[in-house]
């Protein structure tokens, strides 16, 4: 596939703090990337400057190779951008914002009515087409605020944490036509919520202080957190340590976080007789037992040694 | 053509927030309708308290000469050129009575004619010119009217003795008022700054209305589009410039119907209201560009908003503080504020009814200190806000 955006050695810093050290990443045509991270990773600064918002102090991003800082307004028009917070008019109705907005991206105003009147539609927001947005529930605004960012119909979508706010009717309606539109665009999507990142997206960035630590598939992701499933034992009478050292020889592949033991195997479920059997030989008792698919927030904690949430 | 979309787009919001437009379109006309109320519908008539304890005389002829209650009348008769009275006489008995009255404000000042002020007046007529009597006058001396209440009632009881007396005065002095200035009411010399204060007004208007964009986002979602700041700063310029007009031609239009009597074109002063406009909106600009919000681009523009309206002259004259002088002009240090020489061109337009080539150098200080303004404005918001 084709690149379609590049960024190369990113570099931003606000006073003191590196908001994003260093970032490369390229993203290829007709994918959905998910730049995943905790809040503060750097996400939204990337974006910031992958659309050309904001200028980095040192690095470059291209759009099919031309500079997006170039100054022409046909790379910039190339992306749409849907920000984490709700940017509208609140005095404009949903049609008059979608007309605005097309005739600001070069667009004749009938095609932009048009347009915008194509893209309520999707996101079912026509009978509100003539209220006011500050008139609309939260949810609405929600996705007027997606609609504005589609309206002179970008190569590229930038979603900032698409879902933030959402309620479940909204989410699901956003998700099925975020998933529609992935086979006609490019798409790169924030989140600190790794479902949302392993539903949606076709690759994943992993984003930690300003760092890119990994991209790569979900699948492919989680292979490199371990094989298979992932055991979790809470563990009574005993600390933590000591459990881990007595279920070491049936289980080596043990690990601790927060109040359980973590044991990651293909067919992990095989080894609970055995690590049951060894607590008990030391008077310890097991409390809850969860046993689950390995996740993106478990590639998250083998590689910072922290929670996303954390 | 974007310029144009943001332009209507701008005029759209304003006029779905009918209270913000509203009150800054109509805080002018109601100053107008309150100066006109303060000024009783044209000029300041100022209250005399009276204490007349003339005993009267009889004269030779045997008729009785009343001579304080002669002059009191002689106060009411001296009149504006519109026939509004200067003075309103009001009788008190005594110094108790009137005291109240004038530590409430009431009159401007009292005066006490004396017991012998006939008796005094019959034997000046007659030629003995060795009496003489005093005419005690006093008040709230920091009460503003209290100077010009004494002043006007020491000359016309000084006129009336003249004419009582049959005696001349030691001087004649002839009044020469420039232009149509003699036949101007109190309230219309207050109009051309009023018509300024119109547009100084508009500062809040433009600093709220570019603040919103930036509070909400929406600037930030416009930079994303091919949109130059000349397409967006044109935009939101053409609507306020626009508003702002609306807002000095409403004051205007009110103030005709209160009695203003223009003595020069209408299009000239509103040319000199859009121009100030663009002092103003680069202003407000300016205050937008170190804001965040809406109610911190409303506390900010505050500051620039008192400076013109109490540095510029519209509210009162205040006296020059010459720094140079350039080309013959002496600039002072409100000569740098754009309103004080719009408030200058139109008084002489609206006042001395002078056409633009006689406020040349009004017109040109201010157009060029308006540019300075709005580049200023336009530079700093690019800085900050559009880059």
């Amino acid at each position: 596939m084709n690149v379609v955006l590049k960024a190369q050695s990113l570099t931003k810093h606000y006073g003191s703090l590196t908001a994003v050290r260093d970032l490369s990443l390229e993203v290829l045509e007709g994918e959905v990337l998910g730049i995943l991270g905790p809040n503060g990773a750097g996400k939204t600064t990337s974006i910031n400057m992958m659309c050309g918002l904001l200028r980095p102090d040192s690095g470059c991003v291209s759009i099919r190779g031309k500079p997006i800082t170039d100054g022409t307004s046909d790379t910039r028009s190339r992306v749409g951008v849907c920000p984490q917070n709700i940017v509208l008019w609140s005095q404009l109705t949903c049609l008059e914002q979608m007309v605005f907005m097309g005739e600001m991206y070069g667009m004749r105003r009938d095609a932009a009515r048009s347009r915008g009147e194509g893209l309520l539609r999707d996101l079912d927001l026509m009978e509100k087409r003539n209220h006011r947005a500050c008139t609309l529930s939260g949810g609405m605004q929600r996705r007027l605020n997606l609609a504005m960012a589609l309206i002179h119909d970008p190569e590229i979508l930038v979603l900032d944490e698409p879902e933030a706010g959402l309620d479940p009717q909204s989410r699901v309606l956003l998700r099925e036509y975020v998933r529609t539109l992935a086979r006609q665009k490019t798409i790169i999507l924030t989140t600190h919520n790794m479902d949302e990142a392993e539903r949606m997206a076709d690759r994943v960035a992993i984003l930690d202080q300003g760092r890119l630590l990994i991209v790569d598939t979900p699948e492919a992701l989680k292979r490199t957190a371990g094989e298979g499933d992932v055991l979790e034992i809470e563990v009574e009478g005993i600390t933590l340590p000591e459990a881990r050292e007595a279920v070491a020889a049936v289980a080596p592949q043990t690990s601790i976080t927060d109040h359980t033991l973590v044991i990651r195997a293909r067919s992990a479920v095989e080894f609970l007789p055995a690590i049951l059997e060894a607590l008990h030989a030391i008077h310890a008792r097991a409390g809850e037992v969860r046993l689950r698919a390995n996740t993106l927030e478990d590639v998250f904690i083998s590689l910072t040694g922290r929670r996303l949430r954390e | 053509m974007r310029a144009f979309t943001v332009f209507c787009k701008t005029l759209r919001e304003m006029s779905r927030e009918a209270w913000m437009l509203g009150l800054t379109v109509a805080f002018a006309p109601f100053f107008v309708v309150l100066y006109w109320l303060i000024l009783s519908g044209g000029s300041t008539t100022y209250t005399i308290l009276t204490i007349d304890n003339d005993r009267g005389t009889r004269l030779a002829d045997g008729t009785t000469l009343q001579a304080g209650k002669e002059a009191v009348a002689a106060l009411g008769r001296i009149t504006y050129a519109d026939g509004q009275p200067l003075l309103k006489t009001r009788p008190v008995a005594d110094l108790a009575e009137a005291e109240p009255i004038l530590r409430d404000r009431g009159a401007a000042a009292f005066i006490v004619i004396p017991e012998d002020f006939s008796q005094t007046l019959a034997s000046l007529r007659s030629g003995d010119r060795s009496v003489t009597t005093k005419i005690v006058f006093g008040g709230d001396v920091s009460n503003p009217y209290y100077m010009v209440g004494v002043n006007l009632s020491l000359t016309a009881i000084d006129s009336y003795i003249m004419q009582a007396t049959g005696q001349q005065p030691l001087i004649g002095y002839i009044e020469k008022p420039l232009g149509a200035s003699a036949a101007r009411t109190e309230f219309e010399t207050y109009v051309p700054g009023t018509l300024i204060f119109a547009v100084i007004l508009l500062i809040f208007l433009a600093a709220m209305t570019v603040a919103r964009e930036i509070e909400t986002g929406t600037l930030r979602r416009l930079q994303l589009t091919p949109m130059s700041s000349f397409d967006y700063i044109g935009g939101v310029t053409a609507a306020l410039v626009l508003v702002g007009t609306a807002a000095f031609a409403l004051a205007f239009v009110c103030a005709v119907m209160l009695g203003f009597r223009s003595q020069g074109p209408l299009w000239a002063a509103i040319l000199v209201g859009a121009i100030t406009c663009l002092s103003v909106i680069g202003l407000g600009m300016v205050v937008a560009s170190f804001t965040r919000t809406v109610s911190q681009a409303f506390i900010v523009a505050n500051f620039p908003m008192a400076l013109m309206m109490f540095f510029s002259g519209v509210i009162y004259p205040l006296p020059k503080i010459t720094l140079f002088t350039l080309g013959g002009h002496e600039i002072g240090l409100y000569d740098f504020l754009p309103p004080t020489h719009a408030v200058a061109a139109l008084n002489k337009i609206l006042t001395l009814g002078a056409g633009l080539g006689q406020v040349t150098y009004e017109l040109s200080a201010l157009a060029i200190l308006s540019l300075i303004y709005f580049c200023a404005g336009v530079w700093l918001f690019q800085r900050f806000h559009l880059r």
